[in-house]
């Protein structure tokens, strides 16, 4: 698994590769709950997820959370087909702000 | 004390309190020196034969304490009259052929006069008494010393032989309890009988005090049974001890290798490794499954086990390949080939030859017919799977008759299950009797049909990727859609993650940076296919979790965690928390139809 943040106008993107699962996890939520805590909105880019579990989506939940309470921006974009699959179980595919593509995120959240 | 009678009757009755003949001997020798006033006294014992054996000395009295002195049976005083069984009284020792003078400057004493008789039991000789140098008077011994001597010798060589007899007893007696207590632990290898509803039993009668027959039977986690009945060649200590050898290491392997077959391979090598020549054990083993009736079953060299249907008739299951103990060079190696039958109902019967061998009356053996018209008889009676093996091994042993060999005898017993199984409503209850090889002959049901995956990985979050993987392909291999496969991976993978996270108490949310990488136990994951279903069996040995806690969360309340659960449930078409097999831990039982 790989996080790399991008700085894109006043957002960060936060790109994940690979498998989100109980071992990789703590260090997806620790980035995103870092890019909020710097109070910048956050798009994550999950189109190279190849697998996440309830651990990952848990991560997830809870920087979304976290940065609607400080009126920050949160969405995800390019969900590919299987995290697609595991947030629609949780039904969290109606909750989370979803983009088809991250430009598209960065213009509509800027 | 001065009366020789006296004497005498101390002196016997001092043999008859004590086993310890030298120190009782010093103390006689002692005093019928002073009695009979000889300067000195020793007993000499024959050790060996008259002809080429020695007398050492045993015990001695006066100035030269001359114990350990060794010399040739049949040389000197001493040895004439051991040779002749007969007293001599020499009074004039230096002039004596037969005497020893190199003894004499040894010691720096000066022989005078000597006085020996001999010690004999029945006929046996067991060495000589003798006494040196008699003082005051003349000097010389007289016909009443011999006499004393003599009387004395007598209740020596009774209190010898006693000892002697005494020591070898005790010798048997310790290896008589040496013997019980081998026993005592080779019946603590035998299995205890299960429940009265346990579908595997089994008895053994040893012909001597230890066997080298053994049977053993466990239940698996999963529900199945793994059985075995094995004979060593040969009867009596070596065979026990190669039997020990063979059951631990079946209890041992037969827990990790769900393949008969392949499990005599392993034992095989294992026994060869360190085999002793020319020593060898007949097996069968095999695995049961109450849920289907199905049998697999493998043989290496030993009498063809017994299959009774339900309809009365018997089918011979032959060997397929050699003993245990041949080294795999010899046979090419590679497993035992397995045979899987379903028992639909009827019974499988292992027994070692000391069974159809066994004599019902002097001179007459049970033979197979008997063993068979035994078998129906007790099935006509009604009788239990244990009765009528019982009463089988009763009628080769009644009247307390000596064994020609071990008998052991194990049934696997499918009646009760078959009940267990129509009662579920289960079509394939009554599944015709399929005879198929499950290795080699490669027929689909026996290779996609039960456990097609196990694995055991230490419980942690990085041993789930591997979990993952095998179910992926495993799924996969078994038709599921692309999308079937990934939710099964997940369901198994929450699975696997609540038992790191919450059976083994690795992490909570609370405290994340733990993430339990601390393992303390174990994962048992077995990935099965169950008549047209794919089954999941996850174990844990964790302490048992409180069933009633566990529930998936409400999906309106938007939060993070609590959603493993609901997915395991979402995906699967049954989730079940079974009771494990021997008690232990944790068993969740996954199921989605194929």
């Amino acid at each position: 698994m790989e996080i790399s943040i991008s700085q894109q106008g006043a957002l960060q993107v936060v790109a994940i590769s690979g498998e989100v699962d109980l071992s990789t996890s703590p260090k997806v939520r620790e980035a995103l709950l870092g890019c909020i805590k710097g109070a910048h909105g956050v798009v994550v880019d999950l189109s190279a997820v190849s697998y996440i579990d309830s651990s990952g989506v848990a991560s997830l939940v809870e920087a979304f959370q976290t940065a609607k309470t400080k009126g920050l921006g949160f969405a995800l974009a390019e969900v590919s087909e299987t995290p697609m699959r595991v947030l629609k179980l949780a039904r969290l595919d109606q909750v989370f702000v979803i983009y088809a593509r991250v430009d598209e995120a960065v213009t509509a959240m800027a | 004390m001065n009366d020789p009678l006296e004497l005498l009757v101390e002196i016997g009755r001092h043999f008859a309190a004590t086993l310890d003949i030298e120190a009782t001997m010093s103390l006689a020798l002692q005093r019928i020196a002073h009695l009979m006033a000889a300067e000195g006294g020793a007993l000499f014992l024959l050790e060996g034969d008259l002809d080429s054996g020695q007398l050492v000395c045993r015990a001695s009295h006066g100035p030269v304490d001359v114990r350990g002195l060794s010399i040739p049976a049949g040389t000197g005083i001493v040895g004439r009259s051991v040779a002749n069984n007969a007293p001599e009284m020499v009074w004039d020792v230096q002039n004596d052929p037969h005497f020893n003078k190199s003894l004499d400057k040894q010691f720096d004493f000066t022989t005078r006069s000597i006085l020996c008789v001999p010690l004999s039991v029945k006929d046996e000789i067991l060495g000589a008494l003798e006494m040196v140098n008699k003082s005051g008077g003349d000097a010389l011994f007289t016909q009443e010393d011999l006499t004393l001597l003599q009387a004395l010798a007598g209740s020596a060589a009774l209190a010898i032989s006693n000892a002697r007899m005494a020591g070898e007893l005790a010798e048997k007696e310790v290896m008589r309890r040496e013997l019980a207590l081998a026993a005592e632990i080779q019946r603590g290898l035998l299995p205890s009988p299960g429940a009265d509803d346990y579908p595997v039993c089994g008895v053994n009668r040893p012909a001597r005090v230890v066997s080298g027959d053994f049977f053993d039977y466990f239940t698996l986690y999963d529900g199945r049974i793994a059985f075995t009945l094995a004979d060593v060649s040969g009867k009596g200590m070596n065979a026990a001890l190669l039997m020990a050898k063979t059951a631990s290491l079946f209890r041992c392997l037969g827990k990790e290798d769900l393949r008969p077959g392949r499990l005599l391979q392993r034992i095989n090598a294992e026994v060869c490794e360190t085999s002793l020549r020319g020593m060898f054990v007949t097996m069968v083993a095999g695995i049961y499954d109450p849920a289907t009736g199905r049998l697999v079953l493998a043989n290496a060299g030993h009498e063809p086990p017994l299959w009774h249907s339900t309809d009365d008739q018997f089918q011979a299951l032959e060997a397929t390949a050699p003993p245990v103990g041949i080294p795999p060079e010899l046979t090419g190696g590679g497993p035992v080939p397995e045979e899987v039958i379903y028992l639909a109902g009827g019974s499988l019967y292992i027994f070692t030859d000391g069974a159809t061998e066994g004599y019902v009356e002097p001179g007459v053996e049970l033979g197979a017919d008997g063993f068979k018209a035994m078998v129906q008889s007790g099935v006509a009676a009604g009788h239990s799977a244990q009765i009528r093996i019982n009463e089988i091994a009763d009628c080769l042993t009644k009247d307390g008759a000596v064994l020609r060999d071990d008998i052991t005898v194990l049934v696997i017993d499918d009646a009760k299950p078959l009940q267990e199984r129509l009662k579920r409503g289960d079509n394939t209850a009554l599944k015709a009797m399929t005879k198929d090889p499950a290795m080699g002959g490669g027929g689909v049901d026996s290779v996609f049909e039960g456990s097609l995956c196990s694995l055991t990985v230490p419980a942690r979050a990085e041993s789930l990727k591997l979990v993952r993987r095998a179910v992926s392909e495993t799924s996969t291999a078994c038709g599921f859609s692309h999308e079937q496969c990934q939710d099964l991976v997940l369901a198994v993978d929450e699975a696997c993650q609540n038992v790191v996270r919450h059976a083994y108490g690795g992490v909570n949310r609370g405290d994340r940076s733990e993430r339990g990488d601390q393992s303390q136990g174990d994962i048992a994951v077995d990935l099965r296919r169950e008549k047209g279903s794919f089954v999941i069996l996850i174990r844990d040995y964790a302490p048992a979790v409180d069933v009633k806690k566990i529930k998936p969360r409400d999906l309106d309340d938007v939060r993070p965690g609590g959603l493993g659960v609901h997915f395991i449930r979402e995906v699967m078409d049954t989730v079940e928390h079974l009771p494990p097999p021997d008690g232990q831990g944790n068993l969740l039982r996954l199921i989605k139809a194929i």
